[in-house]
């Protein structure tokens, strides 16, 4: 780890060189401590950090708010944070989001899970068998959509050798193929996770039958590390780049503007 | 116009065990918890859920093993973490799931408002939420263009229990100004058969007629209507109360075990006599007021 910036702050630089100009991102609200930090925390300092940045014209929809003020984050999430967070709508109900989605008006989104396979499938749903899970999980929210329907969904999770597993036990969301099929033949467009962003390296499915392969290893981390920390071997590539670090702009901005009190990059 | 202001006992009084139920309410919002506990005081079992992210109400149900099915998007208990009664009861295999992602649900309610009996969505090609069910989801070309789509069932329920804010004695349920709208009630109200509500406060109708656009839940659709405040608790209203931290905490903390999560629902559901005697055992009003959040509606 460079001593020059924490690992969140990294992957919050790196979230944000994701987002493009006038994207519109999706972002859950839920869960908390390190899965909050996946989930929300980053994502949310990231989207601001391009706001800030190169990208004016991004926005979000954060629990059913379009376009909500990322301007401060209060310390404790209760219902009442979220009930009088600013935003431009709150769509008179959740139907709204889910016809965007079907209609692929979102560019990006943000998951995580306990289980994702080569190929990107993702598990929100059980481990072990489906009727009698060894762990029953939460279910599957929008996943599958934002995986059917999002142009470059981001994927974000700590490597790990029982969640990077060779199959997942359940296929909550499809990625760009499952069981020899690719997700064309299984019926779907376009879409599947662009990226999976993790406390180690950035993998990415820029590869010929599009499963997964090694983008950059954080600085300090070594491959050997980071295929310890998988339960399969992705496409390596000649070249191994080393993911940048945030420049002290992006740092600045980080510490002083988005989250001063480190609420969102707290664990 | 009908009065159709009721007590719980005669609201609820016809549901039976083996019932479907539609419950309301999204995460820690407006869940109809109240009339979970009646259901549970009541010895009403063998239930099929339908629900959207359900948090408290299904964990109640799953820990008296009331649950025999489950339909949903999330079963969890958002900040709090993992459902533990829900997901100690699916592990043993008590609880049959059935998982939908959220256009799916959506499409199902939409259908059940139209008297469809489906309608289709694009999403779930290779899924296991489609694989895994065969009778609920099934694959068809579109007549039109076509194209291949997946067929959702319709939400169809013997009942639909939602909690909402205020409504009057006719069944017309409000919303405030500011709320969060993060949930598919107004969506469940549409879709159900026999819809009973649970709301904070009964006001006039004069003042309910006042605004009618801010009638979400019309009383055309209601079959009762019952005034429960502080039902929702342990869980929020939004722009009414906050959840109930320290008392979530327990929860969690008691249902770590069967014989905890039984003792929790003794004292809170089983010996309770009604939900006043509930509210007097987590210190009378006075101790849940504490949870009250500034308000901005058009009632006061």
């Amino acid at each position: 780890m460079n001593a020059h910036h924490t690992p969140n702050e990294l992957l919050t630089s790196q979230v944000a060189r994701v987002i493009l100009d006038d994207d519109l991102a999706f972002v859950g609200v839920g869960t908390n401590g390190r899965a909050f930090t996946l989930a929300v925390g980053i994502p949310l300092a990231g989207l601001r950090l391009a706001q800030m940045l190169h990208a004016p014209g991004a926005s979000g929809y954060w629990g059913n708010l379009l376009e909500p003020d990322l301007s401060s984050f209060p310390e404790h999430l209760k219902q009442d944070s979220l009930t009088r967070w600013k935003a431009a709508a709150s769509p008179v109900d959740v139907g709204y989001k889910c016809d965007m989605l079907a209609r692929r008006g979102f560019d990006v989104s943000f998951d995580s899970g306990a289980q994702i396979d080569r190929y990107g499938n993702l598990n929100i749903t059980a481990i072990g068998d489906y009727a009698r899970p060894k762990v029953r999980l939460v279910g599957c929210l929008a996943q599958p959509e934002h995986f059917a329907f999002v142009r470059r969904p981001i994927v974000m999770m700590d490597l790990d050798r029982r969640s990077f597993v060779e199959k997942v036990d359940f296929v909550t969301s499809v990625g760009h193929a499952r069981d020899g099929r690719t997700r064309q033949e299984w019926g779907l467009g376009e879409g599947g996770p662009h990226v999976v962003i993790t406390n180690k390296a950035i993998l990415d499915f820029d590869t010929p039958d599009r499963s997964m392969r090694l983008r950059s290893l954080h600085d300090g981390v070594s491959l050997e590390e980071v295929l310890d920390s998988m339960g399969f071997r992705p496409t390596i590539p000649d070249y191994i780049a080393i993911t940048p670090a945030p420049t002290s702009r992006e740092l600045q901005l980080i510490r002083q503007e988005i989250d001063p009190d480190r609420v969102l990059l707290k664990v | 116009m009908k009065s159709k202001l009721f007590s719980l006992d005669d609201a609820l009084a016809p549901i039976r065990s083996g019932s479907s139920i539609s419950l309301g309410g999204s995460l820690l919002r407006r869940p109809p918890n109240a009339a979970v506990r009646w259901l549970i005081k009541n010895n009403v079992r063998d239930l099929t859920l339908l629900t959207w992210a359900a948090t408290t109400a299904i964990d109640l149900l799953a820990a008296a093993g009331a649950v025999k099915r489950y339909e949903g998007i999330y079963a969890g208990l958002f900040n709090f973490g993992l459902a533990p009664n829900f997901r100690r009861r699916v592990q043993e295999g008590a609880i049959e799931v059935r998982d939908f992602s959220e256009t799916a649900m959506v499409a199902r309610l939409r259908a059940a408002s139209q008297g469809l009996p489906s309608l289709p969505i694009k999403t779930l090609f290779g899924s296991d939420i489609a694989l895994k069910n065969p009778e609920q989801i099934k694959e068809y070309a579109c007549p039109i263009s076509g194209e291949q789509l997946l067929a959702v069932a319709a939400a169809r329920s013997d009942f639909t229990i939602l909690h909402g804010y205020v409504g009057d004695e006719f069944g017309n349920v409000q919303w405030p100004l500011v709320r969060d709208s993060d949930d598919v009630d107004q969506m469940m109200a549409a879709a159900s058969s026999r819809l009973i509500v649970t709301v904070e406060k009964i006001v006039p109708h004069e003042v309910i007629s006042r605004r009618p656009a801010l009638t979400y839940i019309p009383g055309q659709m209601v079959e009762a209507i019952v005034e429960i405040p502080y039902g929702a608790h342990p869980a929020a209203v939004d722009g009414f109360y906050d959840e109930d931290q320290a008392h979530l905490e327990a929860y969690v903390e008691a249902s770590q075990t069967d014989q905890g999560a039984s003792a929790y629902l003794d004292r809170y559901a089983r010996q309770a006599l009604d939900h006043s005697d509930y509210l007097r055992l987590l210190g009378g009003l006075a101790a849940v007021e504490k949870l009250t959040v500034e308000r901005e509606d058009t009632w006061q």
